[in-house]
Parts: C-alpha cells; sequence; structure tokens
C-alpha cells in the first residue's frame, strides 16, 4: 500500500472549522419497480416488494401496488413514504366520491383525480411514480402513467422505478412489436391485444431479469390482474398451470351493491417469489 | 374541516411560511365532484396549493426537482425535451410537434401529445414541464368555456392567451417550466400568441421552442411563404419537426400535425419520425441521381 | 461518455460471438455523424469496441494498433482474446489517475490449438481503468448500457447458432438505444465464427 501513502493530488482534505449547513431534506428513495401491461379485455399491473434504502433492505415485504375500486389498481414507486400517504389520500378521495354519488368512480375521472392531486403539491411534489391501470367505462385495458406532478398520459404499456430503463426496452420489443417485422406472407402485429398468459410471463421475466441487474429489485412480486365484466378467467392458469413459486388469490369485490355471481369486474393477485440476493 | 363555514368568511392571507392546515383551504367542492377539478380555488390554482415550510420555497424546489436545469442530479425528473412550432399563413395555422418525452438520456416516453386541445378552436403546445403545461392549458380550457358562457361568444386567441399569461406571472420565480403557443381563429382570423414561464407573451406568425427548435427554424425560415398552400404548409410543418427529430437528440419519435382552419382545427395526422426521415433521404437520392444524369460531369468533379 | 454518446453489447454464441454498436457521434444534444463505427478488429477472430469519448476511441484505437503490431513481431503469432484483454487493460491503467473515459468491451474466439482444441468463444469488458470482467453471457457498455442490460438479460440464451444470435444481438441493441437519447443514429453487427466474419449494417431509427 506504499503506492498510496503520498497521494499525487490533495486527495487528504483537511479539517474543515467552517459550519456545516443543514438542509431541509424531507425526501429518500425506496428503490424497486412496478409495471402495468394493457390488454384489450384486460389489465396487468405488477410491482416488486423489495424495499431498500441506499444499499440497506428496509423490508422484503412492502407493498407498492393498490386495489382502489372494482376495476382501478394503483402502483406506487419512488418515496414509499410520500406513495404511502398518496394512496391513503387517494382512497378517502374515492370514498368520498362514493358518498356524494352512490357509484364508484370511473378509471377516466381517477386519473384525472390523481393529476390534480400531484399537481396540487407542484411546489412540493410528492416524490412517487405512479402507474394507474384497470378497465375502462367501455370494457377495454388501460394504464395511465404519471409523473410527480401530474403530467399523464393513457398507455399501453408502462415500466416505472429503478428498473425502468431495463425493463421498458424490452416491453417496446415485445409488446409493441418495436423494431420487429411480421415474416413474410405472416400476419400484421397488433399492439395491444395480446393474450393474457403472453403478458403475465412477459411480466414475470422483465422481474427476473431486473432483479438480476439491479440490487434494489428482488425479493417478491404481487401482480394484479383486473378482467372486464364476464370475461373467462381460463387463461388465468395458461396451459401449463401455475409456475412452481406461484400463488393466486381472487381478490374480493369491493362494491356493495354487486352480489356474487352477478359478475362485475374481477380482481386477481398473482405473487411470484424474486430472487433475495 | 369541509364545512360551510370556509365559504362564508372572507379567505384570509395566508403567508407561505406559516403552518398551514390542508383542510382549511379544501374547498367542499372536493367532496362532490368539479369535473375532478375539486380542489381548485375559486380565484384561479389549487386551494391548498402546498408550499414547503423553508425559508425558501424555489431553492428547495430547485435542489430536488431538475426542473430548472441546475440541479440535473436531483431524484425527481421532470420530462423536457421538446421541438414544437407553429405558424401562420393565408391558409390559417399550422402547429406541428414532436412526441418524445426524456429524463436525463432516458426517453421517457415516445408518445406523448404536446399539443393540447383547449377546445374546438383554440390548441395549445407543450414544451418545458410537461405538467405546467397540461394542467394549466387544461385549466384555461374551462376558463375559456366560462367565457363563453358568461358572454355568450368565443374567447378571443389574445384574451385566452392572457389568462394563460396571468395565471404563469402570479407563479413567476416559483420554478414553472413552460414555453408554450397558444394558436387558435377568433373574429380576427388566425393567430398565434407565444407565452413562458416568465409571463412573456408575443404575437407573432411563426415560433419554434424548445431543444430543437433551431433545427426546426432552419427548415421552416427557407421554406415560408404567406401564400403557401394548405398541403404545402403541412408539409413544411412536418419536414421541420422531422429534421429537428433527427439533429436533435431529445425531439423524435413521432410528430403530430394540426391545421387551424376558420371553423377550428382538424388533426393531419401522426407520422414517424424514422419512417419519414428514410422517405426523404431517398428522395434526395433519387433527385441527385437524375440531377447527376441531366448535366454534364463538371470539369473540377472528384472522384466519389 | 454523455458528450458523445454511443454503446457497444456483445454476446456469446454456440462456437460463436457477436459484437455490436450503434454509429452516432454527438456533440451532446446535436448529433453530428451516423457512420462512427466504435468496434474494430484486431484479427478475423477478435474485435473489440470502445464506447466513450471521441477523441479518446481514436488515440486508444491507434496505441492500441501499436501494441498489437509490436506483439506480433516479437511474438511472431496472432494475439489471443485473453491477452488481448489484458493489454488493453494494462493500457488503460497506465493513466490510472487521468484516465481514457472508454469502456472497452472484447469479443473474440481464441484459435483452437493441441492444448485446446475445442476453445471457449471469449467476451471481456474492463472500467475506464482496466478492472476486467469476463462474463459467460453477454457485455454492455456505453450510455445505454443499463437499457442492453435490460433486454439482453429477457432475450439471450446459451448456444445460439451465428444467425440467431445475430437477431438476439440485433434487436437488443436496437431496442435499447431507442431508449436512449445519446445512441444510435445507425447500427453495425459483427458475428465471429471459426470460418468467416459477418458484418452487417442495420436500418436503425435516424431519430
Amino acid at each position: 500500500m506504499a503506492l498510496y501513502h503520498n497521494p499525487p493530488m490533495a486527495y487528504a482534505q483537511e479539517p474543515t472549522t467552517a459550519p456545516i449547513e443543514h438542509r431541509f431534506n424531507p425526501y429518500s428513495d425506496n428503490g424497486g419497480s412496478i409495471l402495468a401491461i394493457a390488454g384489450s379485455d384486460f389489465s396487468v399491473i405488477a410491482g416488486d416488494t423489495r424495499q431498500s434504502e441506499g444499499y440497506n433492505i428496509q423490508t422484503r415485504y412492502a407493498r407498492k401496488v393498490w386495489q382502489l375500486t372494482d376495476k382501478a389498481v394503483l402502483a406506487t414507486n419512488g418515496f414509499a413514504a410520500d406513495g404511502n400517504n398518496f394512496v391513503k389520500k387517494v382512497k378517502q378521495r374515492l370514498e368520498w366520491y362514493e358518498h356524494a354519488h352512490h357509484k364508484p368512480m370511473g378509471l377516466k375521472s381517477i386519473a384525472r383525480m390523481i393529476q390534480t392531486m400531484l399537481y396540487g403539491k407542484r411546489f412540493f411534489p410528492y416524490y412517487v411514480y405512479n402507474i394507474l391501470g384497470g378497465i375502462e367505462e367501455d370494457g377495454t385495458g388501460a394504464v395511465y402513467s404519471f409523473d410527480p406532478v401530474g403530467s399523464y398520459e393513457r398507455e399501453a404499456c408502462r415500466a416505472a422505478g429503478a428498473a425502468q430503463s431495463l425493463i421498458q426496452p424490452f416491453l417496446d420489443n415485445q409488446i409493441y412489436f418495436k423494431n420487429q417485422q411480421p415474416e413474410p406472407g405472416s400476419q400484421p402485429f397488433i399492439p395491444g391485444n395480446l393474450p393474457l398468459g403472453t403478458v403475465l410471463s412477459l411480466v414475470v421475466d422483465s422481474f427476473t431479469s431486473a432483479t438480476e441487474r439491479h440490487i434494489e429489485v428482488g425479493d417478491g412480486m404481487e401482480i394484479y390482474v383486473v378482467m372486464k365484466k364476464g370475461r373467462s378467467t381460463d387463461d388465468l392458469l395458461g396451459d401449463k398451470g401455475l409456475a412452481s413459486g406461484m400463488t393466486i388469490e381472487e381478490l374480493p369485490s369491493l362494491g356493495e351493491s354487486i352480489s356474487e355471481g352477478e359478475g362485475g369486474e374481477r380482481t386477481f393477485l398473482v405473487r411470484q417469489a424474486l430472487k433475495r440476493d | 374541516m369541509n364545512s360551510v363555514l370556509t365559504h362564508i368568511q372572507p379567505s384570509s392571507t395566508h403567508s407561505r411560511l406559516e403552518e398551514q392546515d390542508e383542510f382549511e383551504h379544501t374547498d367542499s367542492a372536493a367532496w362532490g365532484s368539479m369535473a375532478g377539478f375539486g380542489n381548485l380555488s375559486r380565484t384561479g390554482g389549487i386551494a391548498g396549493m402546498s408550499v414547503p415550510r423553508v425559508a425558501n420555497p424555489t431553492a428547495f424546489l430547485d435542489m430536488h426537482t431538475d426542473n430548472m436545469s441546475s440541479n440535473p442530479e436531483a431524484k425527481i425528473k421532470i420530462a423536457h425535451g421538446t421541438t414544437t412550432l407553429a405558424f401562420k399563413f393565408q391558409g390559417g395555422v399550422i402547429v406541428a410537434v414532436d412526441s418524445r418525452a426524456t429524463a436525463g438520456s432516458y426517453v421517457a416516453s415516445g408518445t406523448v401529445k404536446k399539443v393540447i386541445e383547449i377546445n374546438k378552436f383554440l390548441l395549445g403546445t407543450m414544451a418545458g414541464g410537461a405538467a405546467d403545461c397540461q394542467y394549466w392549458e387544461t385549466y384555461l380550457g374551462m376558463q375559456c368555456r366560462l367565457h363563453e358562457l358568461r358572454n355568450k361568444e368565443r374567447i378571443s386567441v389574445a384574451a385566452a392567451s392572457k389568462i394563460l399569461s396571468n395565471i404563469v406571472y402570479q407563479y413567476k420565480g416559483m420554478g414553472l417550466s413552460m414555453g408554450t403557443m397558444v394558436c387558435g381563429w377568433d373574429k380576427t382570423g388566425p393567430q398565434i400568441f407565444y407565452v413562458d414561464d416568465d409571463g412573456q407573451r408575443l404575437k407573432g406568425n411563426l415560433f419554434s421552442v424548445g431543444s430543437g427548435s433551431t433545427f426546426a427554424y432552419g427548415v421552416l425560415d427557407q421554406g415560408y411563404r404567406w401564400d403557401l398552400t394548405d398541403e404545402e404548409a403541412q408539409e413544411l410543418g412536418r419536414r421541420s419537426i422531422i429534421a429537428a427529430g433527427h439533429r436533435d437528440a431529445y425531439s423524435g419519435n413521432t410528430c403530430n400535425l394540426y391545421h387551424v382552419k376558420e371553423n377550428g382545427w382538424d388533426f393531419i395526422g401522426n407520422y414517424d419520425v424514422n419512417e419519414l426521415w428514410y422517405e426523404y433521404e431517398a428522395k434526395k437520392k433519387a433527385d441527385r441521381e437524375t440531377a447527376t444524369a441531366a448535366t454534364a460531369p463538371s470539369p473540377m468533379a472528384v472522384e466519389p | 461518455m454523455e458528450l458523445n454518446g454511443g454503446s457497444v453489447v456483445a454476446m456469446i454464441g454456440k462456437e460463436c460471438v457477436a459484437i455490436a454498436s450503434d454509429l452516432r457521434l454527438g456533440n451532446q444534444a446535436v448529433g453530428v455523424a451516423s457512420n462512427f463505427d466504435k468496434v474494430f478488429p484486431v484479427n478475423d477472430k477478435l474485435y473489440y469496441g470502445l464506447p466513450g469519448l471521441a477523441t479518446d476511441v481514436y488515440t486508444l484505437k491507434e496505441h492500441l494498433r501499436f501494441r498489437v503490431n509490436m506483439y506480433r513481431m516479437k511474438e511472431e503469432r496472432e494475439i489471443t482474446p485473453k491477452t488481448f484483454t489484458h493489454l488493453v487493460s494494462s493500457t488503460l491503467y497506465e493513466k490510472r489517475f487521468g484516465p481514457f473515459f472508454i469502456e472497452p468491451v472484447v469479443a473474440g474466439l481464441p484459435t483452437p490449438t493441441e492444448l485446446e482444441p475445442h476453445p471457449k468463444p471469449f467476451i471481456s469488458t474492463m472500467d475506464t481503468i482496466g478492472c476486467i470482467t469476463t462474463p459467460k453471457d453477454f457485455a454492455v457498455a456505453g450510455t445505454a448500457a443499463d437499457k442492453l442490460y435490460g433486454v439482453a438479460e429477457g432475450l439471450w440464451e446459451p448456444d445460439l447458432e451465428p444467425e440467431d444470435l445475430f437477431e438476439t444481438i440485433s434487436q437488443t441493441l436496437l431496442n435499447a438505444v431507442d431508449r436512449d437519447a445519446l445512441s444510435g443514429w445507425g447500427a453495425v453487427v459483427h458475428i465471429i465464427t471459426q470460418d468467416k466474419v459477418i458484418t452487417r449494417t442495420l436500418r436503425a431509427r435516424m431519430d
């Protein structure tokens, strides 16, 4: 280590006597990634469950994806405290709306409400990237993605968070068929109309890939699947049934008026383990 | 605290540093529905627009967002990078924009709608902070509708753009970021007003805004005439965006083209910047070949 | 790295390797050239890519050409991918306190010898001061490195035949650079097999 005894430049810092400046920093980054893909009559919203700060894992199970109504699921990513608080407030506003109108808020209205709520804190932003997924009034699957201060857009697929730059180009290729051409004579690609089985395996592949290459992603993932009213659920399990380590449950309807079996939108929660290293 | 009381009492003027109860400012309209604008005050902005309790809120915002580009390492990345243009000509107004949004060098989106349809006769363009443009131009749409209801007449482009410039002037120095063109057709004919975040409002025939604007101006200026036909004008707008999308790293993906005429705006189309670029290159090559075939080789010609 | 932009990716296949790069040379936001190749041959079994600061690309390329020629003359044989990697590494470490702003990627097929009749395809990558990593799957570097990791991790599989490897590396590069503002503007792919090198330029997005 003799090499380092006399640093060639002034690497060694003189101890400072100047007062240390303390600045108000209310933000932190809790890592993780979220992702949503819209199908023709379903929507898939997923997120990993690791919560970290720097190189430390705070917990291996923290929720990032939230069921808001029977047809809306919200994924949050960024600063967990802001995210949790934001979801709490969104749910409060949704409850107020239901009391005033005797019906749950529609998906596109939730999207607009989220914009105004985020923009309300334009000068003290929520450090949260939101992705809203669900079923639109016309029964189509939809994904809305937001920036921290409320600009939003409806899309067919979106990844956000720590591994967004790893996942999004993969999705461009596999969902939008970017840089791909159909073989001569075969059917043209139609983006946004993939079968549920394909979408689910792409979601799982995206997260296992991100887990391999990003330290802030891993532990486990939660995939919410929102299905259009009356849609068959057969393809949820796929041809080979559930993959190992995967569990699935149906979430009870949040609406009061719709009784069991009458057939509203249905939401399923698929859990899948990810690597913990 | 969603009581009627807060309405009948004159709203007290709060200092920004004062302790704020969020619900104190929440309009009871938030309870029901005001088209999702439930948390707007009656006078303009957001009632409970929260500002951090620090000595200098602007410096705070500057530190944590990359909005004002003085702190590109900031955690909260707000989408930017753009090419937008609008010009007046004999046949109305052409509005053309790209669709790329970047956060650092990452292309966050390639499908952004940078033309905001304020109403059937008014268009706004988006450059700078996406949320600032989207939010305030949507809000401008509400104000324009209220103007129609109150005055039984459509708002002029001048008045509409002034509502917007007055809003952003109120927030001057607080870190809003927008460079927008309010375009439309009113009693006085086609109009374009440029409005930006420091409150500047300019009337003009031709504007281009954003990181790719210099490239767009290059094509625009050499091809611009007042008596362009509709097709020529649309092609000029499109060609300018393709040129900017090609050269500027932070512009591209697709081009959205609008044409404002006497009876309101028309959406002309969405064009892939890449596909059009290859088309233009193929045409250039073909033109070169016909030109070289027609003319005799120059005595100064050097081997290719 | 962010001044000129650019990215390189290399992948291992079944008895073949592939290396590909974009063709952009930029001055920050402005694209300047769309024919700036960052991948160079050492011989017909060994290629390397130099993404990073454009001025250092040329300097380092010429520097390495000199050293490889010296090696050839002294040893009277071609340099192996592994040895070349160490040559690049030590060249970079010489400038430990004023480094080249380059993250090299090396891809090659070692020639079969009596000791090793079936040598494995080889790729390696380094940081700016020459710390070597030798992956068994793929190596990425440049401004689109994170995007390349994501797509490559999703598309790559072991033992790809040359044509399948070409498709995999092309899709990886193309889709990654389309999400990077500073890379793109054309792409070139080299597939190295025992009997030939296939070089193809791709029709990439030009925005």
